[in-house]
């Protein structure tokens, strides 16, 4: 149990609709070891985004445990879970969700910057790891220059630049055309066999294949294989 | 998130949102525009009343005919004068003055001025300086001597080349006169007209040969010190009780000193009311401020959830929103402080008296940031506090 990056026990999330009281996640119990490549599957409103959220520390869970990295995530406070957030995940998101106003390289040195490292050190990474995913020739393009792929690419070195524990990547491919897709899900085996742990949500089976193991989430529920 | 680091991402997002950051800027720009200019004209007004009232002792006592009410048929003489001079222990110097026009005349030159006629402490009490020759002196009593204000001999004399006038003869209501001294320039005066621009006479010399509608003569006396003008002027009353009984009434005393403290408040008063309109103003424009940053947090939202995301912390977004709104009101006031600065050549051809102070500069522009971060602050803590997910999912 000490190689697991990620231990979950029963966790359960619901939000209020109006009167009535919608059930997302029912129990959910999983274990990710370091070095893994799981995709968790599952349709839509089948409360894998829920269990996503919670796995990045951008929501909590109203009851269960989760243990990230050895820390307890229910005893953290926002300040707290913000210095998780920067140290221990790197997001992935399927609308990229990069900041419009800057550069690729200032977005993605951002989370340098977060923790007070210097400027110069920062971008300076930030460049060194966009020449890592193929872009050393757009380090100046504003987001909206880029192409799809591109952006999803300056995503991912944001999400590297951390060296966090875990890639959680959200549909990564969700936004892509099929080639496009395809080399950023060749990316992610790659970066896989690098030794990066990375945690992918998606509806889809061919998408899902691509990882060492498949969690399969339906209704709230992990279903048994 | 280092400050340079907040400051970077603050300044990159004012250079894409130029337009919106100049238009919140506004209501900042002119409230400190208006505090720089209300300071400005209130320092103007005040100077002016410093101005007009420095050359009067503060303990100087006019004694007059009252105006209004009743119409005074005692007169005012030297016999007045001089019971006063006698009884009243709290006065130093003491001088009739009677006030009348008369017409100049210096060769081919004609002009309409205002002639003093006064006796030798006038000048003690007025602290008058002489440009040329010298006051009217007790000798002088019976003589048709005249001193002229500086203006007036420019008027007269400059034409002919005369640069010191002393001895030259003028004609006043036909009649020959002696100038004896030249008055240095005094500008603005309170006295209720020019001394620059009229002539003094010996008194006796003024009741022989200038009347007219004016109010009768009056007495302008000089208290020992301001302690004493109280008294004085107490003393003085008894005086005039005695005699004239009921009569009495018919007379007024003044003192210079309370003259120039009403008009120092009301100069004061004036300026603080300008200033709270300022404050309005400047409120507005913070207002304003919070206005476009709640806007500007609802359209940042999902930036801030993006923040969030990659681990920016509550203190990072409140620091990012509330810097943001100091340096656009820091800069609105700066702006409003060059403006004002650009104001001052329309004011002065208004003829409106504005003094900039950096006072007022410190004022506006500390107001200015102050209106920004109260206004801005609530805005900030919104944005700091918006839940991650909350945020990242806002479209």
């Amino acid at each position: 149990m000490n190689d697991n990056v990620i231990y979950m026990k029963d966790i359960e999330k619901s939000y209020k609709m109006g009167k009535n009281k919608l059930t997302v996640l029912k129990g959910i119990s999983l274990e990710i070891k370091k070095g893994e490549f799981v995709a968790v599957l599952g349709p839509s409103g089948s409360g894998k985004s829920t269990l996503m959220n919670i796995i990045g520390c951008i929501d909590v869970a109203d009851s269960g445990e989760y243990i990230l990295s050895g820390q307890n995530i229910k005893a953290k406070n926002e300040d707290e879970l913000a210095y998780i957030r920067n140290k221990e995940i790197g997001f992935i998101f399927q609308k990229f969700n990069l900041l419009s106003k800057y550069t690729a390289e200032h977005n993605v040195a951002f989370p340098l910057l977060l923790r007070g490292m210097n400027k110069r050190e920062a971008h300076q990474k930030a460049r060194k790891v966009l020449e890592n995913v193929g872009l050393g020739d757009r380090i100046n393009h504003k987001p909206l220059e880029l192409s799809g792929g591109q952006q999803q690419r300056v995503s991912i070195a944001r999400a590297l630049i951390g060296e966090p524990n875990i890639l959680l990547a959200d549909e990564p491919t969700g936004a892509l055309d099929t080639k496009t897709g395809a080399e950023i899900l060749n990316m992610f085996v790659e970066l896989n066999k690098q030794g990066n742990t990375i945690v992918m949500i998606t509806h889809d089976l061919e998408v899902a294949k691509h990882a060492g193991r498949i969690i399969n989430v339906v209704d709230g529920e992990i279903l048994d294989r | 998130m280092s400050l340079g680091e907040i400051l970077r991402s603050i300044f990159i997002n004012i250079r894409e949102n130029k337009t919106k950051v100049f238009l919140t800027t506004l209501g900042i720009i002119v409230g400190s525009l208006t505090i720089v200019l209300v300071m400005a004209i209130g320092n103007g007004s005040q100077a002016s009343v410093e101005e007009q009232f420095k050359r009067l002792n503060v303990g100087t006592l006019y004694i007059m005919p009252a105006f209004g009410r009743k119409k005074a048929s005692l007169k005012l003489g030297i016999d007045d004068m001089e019971a006063i001079a006698e009884e009243v222990a709290s006065i130093s110097k003491v001088s009739m003055v009677i006030n009348g026009n008369a017409n100049i005349n210096f060769y081919g030159k004609s002009t309409s001025s205002f002639v003093t006629g006064v006796m030798a402490d006038y000048n003690g009490i007025n602290n008058l300086e002489l440009e040329y020759g010298e006051f009217i002196s007790e000798d002088h009593s019976n003589e048709r001597f005249a001193v002229i204000g500086y203006e007036l001999a420019k008027l007269l004399f400059e034409d002919e080349e005369i640069s010191n006038p002393v001895g030259e003869k003028i004609i006043i209501n036909g009649k020959r006169f002696e100038i004896i001294g030249v008055l240095k320039y005094l500008g603005n005066s309170e006295r209720g007209f020019n001394p620059d621009e009229g002539v003094f006479i010996p008194y006796e010399v003024a009741q022989r040969y200038i009347t007219g509608k004016n109010p009768g003569p009056m007495i302008m006396t000089l208290a020992k010190d301001i302690n004493h003008i109280d008294s004085a002027i107490d003393e003085i009353t008894t005086v005039l009780q005695k005699r004239y009984g009921d009569k009495s009434d018919q007379f007024m005393i003044r003192d210079a000193g309370s003259s120039l403290e009403s008009a120092r408040n009301s100069a004061r008063t004036m300026t603080l009311m300008l200033l709270s309109v300022a404050t309005v103003v400047l409120i507005v424009g913070g207002i304003g401020i919070m206005n476009v940053l709640f806007v500007s947090v609802k359209e940042r939202t999902k930036e801030i959830g993006i923040l969030k995301a990659i681990g920016a912390r509550r203190k990072d977004i409140l620091r990012i929103f509330l810097l943001e709104a100091i340096i656009i009101s820091a800069i609105g006031g700066i702006l409003g402080i060059i403006l004002s600065m650009a104001a001052m050549p329309i004011l002065n051809y208004f003829n409106v008296r504005a003094i900039n102070t950096m006072f007022g500069y410190l004022l506006a522009f500390g107001f200015s940031v102050l209106i920004g971060t109260f206004f801005g602050y609530y805005p900030a803590a919104k944005a700091a506090s918006l839940r991650p997910i909350d945020a990242l999912n806002y479209e």
